[in-house]
C-alpha cells in the first residue's frame, strides 16, 4: 500500500508543522519561565541588591530556610484549611444543589444556567460582592442581623472569622463548579436501576444511598480535587477581604510568596516558596489524572 | 406521564430551587443594585430596597480614566485569544490524529503549564518584562495571557476533531489533497461551533484575570479588573464606582457565559487543572 504510506509521511510532515509552532511558544512563555523561577530560587535575589541574582554560592540555602520559618509552615496549614473546608462545602452543597436541579422540567432546565453566575464572575468582582457584605456599614448581612439583634462582630478582621469569611466566599464562588459536574454525572445514571429499586418496594434515601451515590462517587472525588487543585488560586479574595490578615491567619502561601517577592523585594526566597507550591499542586494533579485514566479504563 | 418516576417538577421543587436561587443569587444582585444608587442612598441606613434608580456612577466612571482600562482589557482578552487560537487549533487537530507514542506524555506537559499557580509565571515574567521594557504593556499581558490560554485550545479542541469522521480526510487524502487542504477545507468548517466556543473561554480567562494584571501594570495597561479596585484608595472607598465599574466587568462575562454554557463544562475543568 504505497499510496497509504504516502498518505501516512503526509500526515507525519503536516502534524509536526501543526504542532512545532505551539510547542516552541509553550516552551518560551511557560517552560523558561519555569526553568528561571528554578534558577532564580537558588539565589538569595533582593532586587535592590545586584549581583545577588547571580550568585550561587549557597544554591540551597532558601530551601533550608523554609521548614523554620513560622510563616511559610503557618501558610501551608492556611492553605490546608482553606482547601479542606472549602472542597468539603462546595463538594456536599454542589451535590445537594445537583439532586434538587436533577429533573426534566424546561423551566429548572432554563433555572441552571443561573446557579452558574458566580462560577463565571470575574474573581475580582466576586472579591468586591463579599467585601461589600463584609464591610458593616453598607453591609445588608450587618443589616439583617441588627433586626435581628445579633451583634456581629468584623468578620474579616477577626482571628476567629476571617478565614471562616473566605472560606464562605469560596464556597459561593465554585460551588456551582461541583454542581455543574455531579449534575452531568447524575444524568448518565439510567432510570430502570431506580425504578426498579422503587417497584421492589425502596424509598428514596435507600436509592440514594444504594444506587445514586455510588454512580456519583468517582465524580464527586474528581471534581473534589480538581477543586483542590484549584483551591490556590483565592487569591483576589485574600487580596481584597483580607490582605493575609488579621495577623497572618488568612496568609495563604500564594499570598504569602506575593508578599515576599512584590513586598519585601526577597524574589530568590519566594520563587523557592513558589517552587513548593508547585510541587505540591503537580503531586496532586497527577492524581487527578491518574484517576481520571483509570475511570476511563473502567468505563 | 407512565412509570414510577415523576418526570416533571413538583411544586415543592420548584420553590424550593426558586428560594436556593434568590439566596445564592443575592450577594450578586446586591452589588448590581448598588450601581444603579447614589452615595447618599448606598451609605443610608436601613437600605432602600426601592428607589429611583439613577445613572450617575456610570457617567462618572465614563469621565475618568476607566473606559482607557477598559479598552486595556478588550485589547489584551482579544489578542491572546486570537493568539492562543492560531497556534493552538492546528496543535489540537494534529494531536487528535497522531496515533504515536508519547501522545498522553505530550498531552500532560502541555496540560502542566496550566497547572502551576500564577505566582509562579509572574515572577519571571516580572524580571523578564523589566529588563526587555515590556512591564505595563499591553503586548506584555497578551504574551502571559496566551501562556494559559494556549494550553485550553490545545485540551478543549481535541474532542471536537475527534468527532470529524476521518474516513472522510482519508477519501479526500486518496483523491489527492494535502493535509494542509484537508484541514483548513474539510476540517476546520466542521468544528467552527467548538472553535467559537473556546475563543470565548480563552477571551474570558483573560479577561477574569486580576493577579497578571496587577503585577504586570501600572497605569498604561492597567485592565479593568485592576482600575476598579483601586477606587478602595485611602481617601475612602467610592462604592458607587466600585459597584458600577464591577457590573461593567462582569457585564461580558455574563453574555458570553450564556452562549457557551454547553461547553462550560469542558471549559472550566481543562482550566480547573490551573493553578
Amino acid at each position: 500500500m504505497s499510496g497509504k504510506g504516502l498518505v501516512d509521511a503526509e500526515r507525519r510532515r503536516f502534524n509536526r508543522w501543526a504542532l512545532a509552532p505551539s510547542l516552541i511558544v509553550l516552551f518560551m512563555i511557560a517552560g523558561l519561565p519555569a526553568i528561571y523561577l528554578v534558577v532564580t530560587s537558588l539565589t538569595p535575589f533582593q532586587l535592590v541588591n545586584p549581583g545577588s541574582s547571580t550568585d550561587f554560592s549557597s544554591p540551597l540555602r532558601n530551601y533550608r530556610l523554609l521548614p523554620d520559618d513560622p510563616r511559610f509552615v503557618n501558610s501551608l496549614w492556611v492553605q490546608a484549611k482553606l482547601s479542606f473546608w472549602g472542597v468539603l462545602f462546595q463538594v456536599l452543597l454542589g451535590m445537594l444543589l445537583a439532586l434538587l436541579l436533577h429533573t426534566q422540567s424546561r423551566v429548572v432546565e432554563f433555572a441552571r444556567t443561573f446557579f452558574l453566575i458566580p462560577m463565571v464572575l470575574p474573581p475580582i468582582v466576586v472579591a468586591i460582592i463579599w467585601k461589600l457584605i463584609y464591610t458593616p456599614d453598607i453591609s445588608p448581612l450587618y443589616y439583617a442581623a441588627g433586626l435581628l439583634n445579633i451583634a456581629l462582630p468584623s468578620l474579616t478582621s477577626s482571628v476567629d472569622f476571617a478565614l471562616t469569611a473566605i472560606i464562605i466566599a469560596d464556597t459561593w464562588e465554585w460551588l456551582p463548579f461541583t454542581f455543574l459536574m455531579v449534575l452531568a454525572a447524575l444524568q448518565t445514571i439510567p432510570d430502570e436501576f431506580s425504578e426498579a429499586a422503587l417497584v421492589d418496594g425502596a424509598n428514596r434515601l435507600q436509592i440514594f444511598f444504594y444506587i445514586t451515590l455510588p454512580f456519583i462517587t468517582p465524580i464527586l472525588v474528581i471534581s473534589g480535587m480538581f477543586r483542590l487543585i484549584d483551591s490556590v488560586k483565592a487569591f483576589p479574595l485574600v487580596f481584597l477581604l483580607t490582605g493575609g490578615g488579621p495577623g497572618s491567619v488568612t496568609e495563604v502561601t500564594n499570598y504569602y510568596a506575593y508578599l515576599l517577592a512584590f513586598d519585601f523585594n526577597e524574589i530568590g526566597y519566594s520563587s523557592s516558596v513558589t517552587i513548593v507550591m508547585l510541587l505540591l499542586v503537580v503531586a496532586v494533579s497527577l492524581g487527578v489524572v491518574w484517576m481520571g485514566r483509570r475511570r476511563e479504563a473502567m468505563a | 406521564m407512565s412509570g414510577p418516576i415523576r418526570r416533571s417538577a413538583s411544586v415543592r421543587r420548584l420553590v424550593a430551587i426558586g428560594v436556593t436561587l434568590i439566596v445564592l443569587l443575592s450577594p450578586f444582585l446586591w452589588l448590581l443594585q448598588m450601581s444603579f444608587k447614589s452615595n447618599d442612598l448606598i451609605l443610608q441606613f436601613p437600605p432602600p430596597l426601592i428607589f429611583t434608580p439613577t445613572l450617575e456612577n456610570y457617567t462618572s466612571l465614563w469621565q475618568g480614566a476607566f473606559p482607557a482600562s477598559f479598552v486595556n482589557s478588550l485589547m489584551s482578552a482579544s489578542f491572546s485569544t486570537a493568539l492562543a487560537l492560531i497556534l493552538g487549533v492546528p496543535a489540537a487537530y494534529a494531536l487528535s490524529r497522531w496515533a504515536g507514542r508519547g501522545k498522553h506524555a505530550l498531552s500532560f506537559a502541555i496540560l502542566i503549564t496550566r497547572m502551576a499557580p500564577p505566582i509562579a509565571f509572574t515572577i519571571p515574567f516580572f524580571l523578564f518584562y523589566r529588563w526587555i521594557g515590556l512591564l505595563d504593556t499591553v503586548t506584555g499581558l497578551v504574551l502571559v495571557y496566551t501562556s494559559f490560554n494556549l494550553p485550553l485550545v490545545i485540551w478543549m479542541m481535541q474532542p471536537f476533531f475527534e468527532t470529524v469522521p476521518q474516513s472522510l480526510e482519508e477519501a479526500a487524502l486518496v483523491d489527492g489533497a494535502s493535509t494542509r487542504v484537508v484541514f483548513l477545507e474539510i476540517v476546520l468548517p466542521m468544528v467552527t461551533p467548538g472553535i467559537a466556543a473556546t475563543a470565548i473561554l480563552c477571551f474570558l480567562y483573560a479577561w477574569n484575570d486580576f493577579f497578571f494584571a496587577l503585577i504586570l501594570t501600572r497605569t498604561n495597561a492597567r485592565t479593568a479588573p485592576v482600575a476598579v479596585v483601586n477606587f478602595m484608595n485611602y481617601e475612602g472607598w467610592e462604592w458607587g464606582k466600585i459597584a458600577a465599574g464591577g457590573s461593567l466587568v462582569m457585564a461580558p462575562v455574563l453574555i458570553f457565559s450564556l452562549a457557551v454554557r454547553r461547553y462550560l463544562v469542558s471549559g472550566l475543568t481543562a482550566g480547573a487543572v490551573k493553578g
